[in-house]
């Protein structure tokens, strides 16, 4: 008896992926060369499996102001907010991420993953609800393990369904934060966030939407879902991340509410860590600027996504979403099957994520294609070429 | 048996049919993961299923606690009992 006998599936899982060339899962990435190519395996690659969605890791003035404050302000603050990690630039990106919005208080996380589990499980308590997306991130079912609220899954990007769980919380349903996500990152598909909202009102409760993979994406200034769906009066908290679009590290919480301020007070995880590293909160501030004024970055993503989607439909894949975005993923019949697309993929010069269950929803074998401001349209049709050859190569009926 | 045991055990033979079509005569003391051969995953989707065909909400919690059929059946029963 071991304490890692629990982990057998695990490693059985990993077995069964085989180990000739890369490991499809934690893929060794041997250097990065810029913002969209890499060095896996001795080869370069296109990176076609990362979250850059703006391309903003290798910006010049993102790298130039990190640089800056690493000099002038050391590597790390050694300690949390509520203790000696609050320094004045922390400060700043709150305030800028605040009125970005047009909203009166925003918080700083250490990772993006930290912002939904301090968030959920400071704001939503005992003899509370949390009513989440049964398709949610692990960092929100972390949060909801970490409160003590009382936690029910409604239907994925399903109002009704939302809606029926609501009535029967009765008037409890003024307690309940509603959680949806701008963007799932495992399909790529986007809520109904329109009528979401509509729900939410209709019963009183609260509206919690995680941007992460939306944030820098939709909107006019990249605000996310809700900006684009001209919904920002509407909604109760948006949850961010500084590790996609902004290139860095770290998550927010934006609120029209001010006594978002209080749950500095409240929330373990906020509490309990060391703050960003000056070099991060600085990088992360220059890019927050790009990421407002980069309706030029969107539109450069948004090419890149649209060339994409028409090449991969034309194929005839079936897709994880209808609504093209910056995370495709095309969905093949079993593991063998996404598991040598993976690596045609790779052998074919291009990098993306092989998705298998129990990550995904409904059991789902995935190839997940992410794609960048920074892709050329070179890049795509290198992409387009390389799945369009396996199309012709590998049959989509089972190969396992 | 009450008239709630009866709707819930419909409930949960129906929603495993679904999910699990080959499955022969059910053994109550089958555990879930073990026995069934449900993953984490299915077994959320098996719940979503019987809450659907109940009216009820499972908070997650409780789920965690589940590990046999008779269990998950006990722990339905008590849900619906409170709600009605």
């Amino acid at each position: 008896m071991s304490l890692f006998d629990k982990f057998r599936p695990l490693a059985e899982t990993r077995a069964g992926l085989g180990n000739s060339g890369p490991a499809p899962i934690a893929t060794p990435i041997d250097r990065v060369l810029s913002a969209t190519r890499g060095v896996i395996d001795g080869k370069e690659v296109i990176l076609a499996g990362t979250n850059n969605y703006l391309g903003l890791t290798f910006e010049p003035s993102v790298i130039a102001a990190a640089s800056q404050a690493l000099a002038e302000l050391g590597t790390g603050t050694t300690g949390s907010r509520m203790a000696n990690g609050s320094y004045a630039d922390h400060r700043a990106l709150e305030s800028e991420l605040a009125a970005a919005f047009g909203w009166p208080s925003a918080m700083v996380f250490s990772t993006g993953y930290q912002a939904n589990l301090g968030v959920l499980s400071g704001l939503v308590s005992e003899g509370e609800y949390l009513l989440v997306d049964s398709d949610s991130h692990a960092s929100i079912y972390d949060g909801c393990r970490l409160s003590k609220a009382q936690t029910i899954r409604f239907r994925h990007n399903d109002p009704d369904n939302l809606d029926r769980r609501l009535a029967r919380l009765g008037e409890d349903a003024k307690k309940a934060l509603v959680v949806v996500e701008g963007l799932y990152s495992m399909l790529g598909d986007q809520p109904p966030l329109a009528e979401f909202v509509e729900v939410k009102n209709r019963h009183g409760a609260w509206l919690l939407v995680d941007e992460a993979h939306s944030f820098g994406v939709f909107g006019e200034r990249g605000l996310g879902l809700t900006e684009q769906a001209g919904l920002l009066d509407e909604v109760d908290f948006v949850v961010g991340t500084f590790s996609k679009s902004l290139a860095g590290i770290g998550g927010f919480c934006v609120s029209p509410h001010a006594e978002l301020e209080l749950l500095r007070l409240a929330s373990r995880p906020y509490i309990f860590t060391a703050s960003p590293s000056p070099a991060v909160i600085a990088a992360t501030r220059r890019a927050l600027t790009l990421l407002i004024e980069g309706q030029d970055l969107r539109d450069s993503l948004h090419r890149n996504i649209n060339h994409l989607y028409r090449e991969v439909k034309a194929m005839g894949h079936e897709l994880g979403s209808a609504d093209p975005g910056p995370v495709m993923a095309i969905i093949l019949p079993d593991r063998a099957t996404a598991l040598a697309h993976w690596r045609g993929l790779l052998e074919r010069g291009v990098y993306a994520n092989l998705m298998i269950p129990p990550a995904t929803p409904a059991g789902l074998n995935l190839l997940r294609i992410s794609l960048s401001a920074a892709h050329s349209e070179d890049d795509i049709n290198q992409i387009v070429t390389a799945l369009q050859s396996l199309r012709e190569t590998i049959p989509l009926a089972a190969t396992a | 048996m009450s008239d709630v045991r009866r709707e819930v055990e419909a409930a949960v033979a129906a929603a495993l049919a679904e999910a699990l079509p080959e499955l022969g005569p059910l053994d109550p003391d089958a555990a879930l993961t073990g026995d069934l051969g449900l993953d984490s995953v299915q077994i959320m989707n098996l719940v979503m299923e019987i809450e659907d065909n109940l009216d009820l909400s499972v908070p997650v919690d409780i789920l965690a606690e589940v590990r046999t059929l008779n269990q998950l059946t006990a722990q339905l029963v008590h849900l619906k009992e409170k709600q009605a």
